[in-house]
């Protein structure tokens, strides 16, 4: 029992022992890690800022990319607006010009249903005669025949 | 009248740390190569580490006035290049097309590294060996693990600090630090 005991406690002793050596081993590793990744750091800190090195291709890519894509963007949403814009003051300009010379279209159409109204009004004047007209001119024809018989006489 | 003390403490902190982040340039130069250091050793990748880090005091100089002191400017920092991390990770494990990273770190990038201490180039090769099996290892672990990681054993934050850097539990802190530290043990030949 005892010697149980005994070897259990070596056993248990042992483990410590070798526990806080690979405790130690790995908190000097952790400070070699730290001491390197400080040396990588520095080193890139002492580096140009990324802007003015040559950029890694995702970073191209998106350098590129986006001003692309943002212009198109630009263009495809300005290029319609403005050509909407426009072809809606042309349209404008348009009706004011359209609007412009329609007032003396109006009126020179209106004079025309004048004159052609005259036109007509005289046109009917003259050419359908009177209900009386053939007895006027048949008075006139009689009228002409006594002068010309007073004149033989 | 220590309550009052200790009040007029924090108020003389807080005051401090607005001050200290009036001179912009200043902070930069002071907290560049912390920050850097960081999204560094967090992400293995020098193009985005250096692009967060140029983020981070972009959104720092934008979000100035919305800084109260009520952390360090170190935590404050620090928490903003976190949140930066994390998007910059969750849009890259959208892209799983990409494969490769820009321009990834590895452990070559120390081979001029001299250890402090090493005489000879024996133990200068050992120590590097040493580096390399940690740096493995990192590399293995989650993003919360890592960030963990490398704050505590990097940056050399208390766990109460990380806690309020990276908006987690002590408790989850120390389960990941944990769970980090048995993944290392093992890499370095010890028990799980």
């Amino acid at each position: 029992m005892k010697i149980r005991k005994e070897a259990e406690m070596e056993n248990e002793a042992e483990s410590m022992l070798t526990s806080s050596q690979e405790m130690r081993d790995l908190a000097e590793a952790l400070s070699l890690y730290r001491s390197a990744i400080q040396h990588v750091a520095e080193k890139q800190a002492a580096r140009p800022l990324a802007m003015d090195r040559k950029p890694a291709p995702s970073f191209r890519m998106r350098l590129v990319m986006v001003p692309a894509l943002a212009a198109a963007l630009a263009v495809a949403v300005i290029v319609p607006a403005v050509s909407h814009l426009h072809g809606h003051r042309g349209i404008t300009a348009a009706k004011v010009v359209d609007v412009t010379p329609q007032t003396p279209t109006t009126t020179v159409a209106q004079v025309d249903d004048t004159q052609l109204m005259n036109q007509i009004d005289s046109d009917l004047t003259e050419d359908v005669p009177d209900a009386l007209q053939p007895l006027a001119d048949m008075g006139d024809q009689t009228a002409t025949a006594k002068s010309s018989e007073t004149e033989k006489k | 009248m220590e309550e009052i003390a200790g009040t007029e403490l924090a108020i003389e902190k807080k005051e401090q740390a607005v001050l200290e982040l009036a001179d912009f340039d200043e902070v930069v130069r002071v907290y560049r190569p912390r920050i850097l250091r960081f999204l560094l050793s967090s992400l293995t990748d020098r193009d985005a580490a250096e692009t967060l880090t140029q983020e981070c005091f972009l959104k720092a100089w934008n979000a100035r006035a919305q800084f109260r002191g009520d952390s360090s400017l170190s935590t404050w920092l620090t928490r903003i290049a976190v949140n930066l991390m994390r998007d910059h990770l969750r849009s890259r494990s959208l892209r799983f097309w990409q494969k490769t990273r820009g321009a990834a770190l590895d452990v070559m990038d120390i081979s001029d590294w001299v250890p402090d201490g090493r005489t000879t180039p024996e133990s200068a090769v050992l120590a590097r060996d040493q580096v390399a099996l940690v740096w493995k290892a990192v590399d293995e672990l989650s993003a919360q693990q890592r960030s963990v990681f490398v704050l505590r054993f990097v940056d050399e934050m208390e766990l109460e600090e990380i806690a309020e850097t990276i908006g987690m539990n002590l408790s989850t802190v120390k389960s990941h630090l944990y769970r980090a530290l048995a993944i290392l043990r093992e890499r370095m030949g010890g028990k799980k």
